[in-house]
């Protein structure tokens, strides 16, 4: 029932439309680069999310959709090792197939990420992009390059939207320096 | 009593003394024992605080420290900085760098104090998915002791001083409860040194060791008094002795001669005369043979009672010899007194005397009589006089 009420508040709003809260942290480019501070940044953002039904040490899959554009390769750096799988793949196979836990989108076309956005929704999955520097397009974290260094915002609609759990102290830190 | 001896003093002051001494050493410890374990635990509840605070901090800034965010580090310690008693807090990322500072902007009341309860930042390593992504150092001061250790300070001399007078007043109490009974020993031994009352006695004391010492000086109290009493009456026995005939318990010779010299001396003061009574017994050999000694002295005593019979209260009557008597009448006014006195005594005697084997013997005396001053100015005169007389009578007694 309120799926479906979600589905069609979604239905109705054009992607530019979503109502977002922006959330914006500042990470230190150290010494390793872009690459390595993107890497950190996924790894603490897959940290502070809970999956219903998995356990924190449970052995998670990210599916690679698109060519990242921040990171020349994706290896994130989750604090205490988690263990976890990666993936390359694409919209229509991870549509088809599932077995995402995360969903890292880069370079996509507008279809496809619509398509993924649509079919995320209400869906254990979490969704990381770095293709959306403004955070526009429906994805729950966004990192963006900008001079001060690398950052995230966090969409908080579509966080609540989806099952999973994100420690507040997370939004937060978004929240407050917005 | 000796000047060579150092000065002495009383036992009140050693006690005085010895007692503030005891008194000071035992508030002296239990103040430092007190203060040591107020120390001990006061350090206790500092560090607590202090981690207490660190893992609210290390809760805060773990997400700041996974993203390296210094600003959402800054903000994940500011719950922290208005907690009273921190100085400085230091944010650290895995790799030891710096991520964000704070410094109290308050002084630090009491340097002193934080070296030794804080003398090195509490460092609490914050953890992600149990990996070590950073460390939380926090540096306390001594704004939330200093209130404590003044009131700490205050009350432990609040209690030092009603310890201290409330000791005292017990050492004094205490001082009087033994020096009370020892004055009382003393006073009585005092006593009787110098009064010789030996009817003092020690009254009965609360203290135990006190109360058998004085029972032994009251047991030593009747010993000398038994002692004293038994040597007067010794003394008096003595005396009584020395002056009276054993046999009639009449003055004796001795007692006689210093009567006479002082009834001459007092007379010739007041210039007033008095009689010289020589008293014998006649036949008084030939009785003792006849009737043996024992009656012999049986009229002895008899005569010595009827002549006593006779006498005025002022008179004097003493044994000067075997069978001799001596009388001082005093006052008389003429000779004739005298001779009438003499008569009376000679009647006096006249009556039978029942010996123990039922026999009567009628004793029988002669009397001479010399007056002072008209027959003699001393004793020896008085007595020659008197004794002239009487054999005058007896002889003409005995015709």
């Amino acid at each position: 029932m309120l799926a479906s009420l979600f589905l069609i508040g979604a239905a109705l709003a054009t992607p530019g439309m979503t109502v977002q809260q922006a959330s914006q942290a500042i990470v230190d480019e150290s010494g390793g680069g872009l690459t390595e501070a993107v890497n950190r940044m996924v790894g603490g953002i897959i940290s502070y999310v809970g999956w219903p039904g998995r356990r924190a040490g449970d052995s998670l899959t990210l599916c690679q959709v698109g060519t990242p554009r921040l990171a020349s390769s994706l290896a994130p750096d989750i604090p205490g090792d988690r263990p976890l799988s990666l993936r390359k793949t694409s919209a229509g196979a991870v549509i088809a197939n599932g077995g995402c836990d995360i969903l890292y989108l880069g370079r996509l076309s507008s279809a496809d990420r619509m398509r993924l956005v649509q079919w995320v929704r209400a869906r254990p999955v979490l969704t990381i992009t770095d293709d959306d520097p403004a955070c526009l397009y429906g994805a729950m974290f966004c990192l963006a390059h900008r001079e001060a260094g690398l950052s995230f915002s966090v969409n908080l609609d579509a966080i609540a939207r989806g099952p999973l759990r994100v420690d507040p102290r997370v939004l937060q830190i978004g929240r407050s320096v917005s | 009593m000796s000047d060579r001896k150092p000065p002495r003093t009383t036992l009140q002051k050693l006690l005085s003394r010895f007692h503030f001494g005891v008194t000071l050493f035992a508030v002296a410890l239990s103040g430092l024992a007190i203060m040591l374990a107020g120390v001990a635990a006061l350090r206790g509840y500092a560090d607590r605080n202090i981690e207490l605070a660190a893992q609210l901090g290390a809760y805060g800034v773990e997400p700041a420290l996974v993203f390296r965010d210094p600003q959402a580090a800054r903000e994940g310690i500011e719950p922290l900085t208005h907690i009273p008693g921190i100085a400085q807090l230091r944010i650290l990322d895995d790799r030891g760098a710096l991520l964000t500072e704070w410094v109290s902007p308050q002084p630090d009341p009491a340097p002193l104090l934080t070296r030794i309860f804080f003398p090195e930042p509490f460092a609490l390593p914050v953890r992600r998915n149990g990996s070590r992504i950073g460390t939380i150092e926090i540096s306390g001061d001594s704004s939330t002791l200093l209130d404590y250790v003044r009131i700490g300070l205050l009350a432990g001399l609040i209690c030092l001083i009603v310890t201290g007078l409330g000791t005292v007043a017990l050492a004094r109490r205490f001082e009087y409860e033994l020096v009370k009974p020892l004055g009382e020993i003393a006073s009585v031994a005092h006593d009787v040194r110098l009064h010789r009352r030996f009817d003092k006695r020690v009254q009965s004391l609360g203290i135990a060791e006190l109360d058998r010492l004085g029972g032994d000086i009251n047991a030593l109290l009747d010993e000398l008094q038994g002692w004293q009493g038994h040597m007067e009456s010794e003394h008096a026995m003595l005396a009584h002795r020395a002056s009276h005939d054993m046999l009639t318990a009449m003055p004796n010779r001795a007692a006689f001669d210093e009567q006479l010299a002082a009834r001459i001396e007092g007379a010739a003061t007041r210039r007033s005369r008095f009689a010289l009574l020589f008293i014998d017994v006649d036949n008084f050999k030939a009785a003792n043979d006849g009737f043996g000694h024992a009656a012999g002295d049986a009229v002895l005593v008899a005569l010595a009672a009827r002549i006593r019979a006779v006498l005025r209260r002022a008179d004097f009557a003493a044994r000067i010899g075997g069978d001799e008597f001596a009388v001082i009448a005093e006052p008389v006014d003429a000779r004739a007194d005298a001779e009438e006195l003499a008569l009376r005594i000679c009647n006096a005697v006249a009556e039978p005397v029942a010996l123990t084997d039922g026999e009567d013997y009628r004793p029988a005396v002669s009397v001479g009589v010399a007056i002072y001053p008209d027959d003699g100015g001393d004793g020896t005169a008085l007595l020659t006089v008197a004794d002239s007389d009487m054999y005058a009578h007896k002889l003409s007694n005995r015709n």
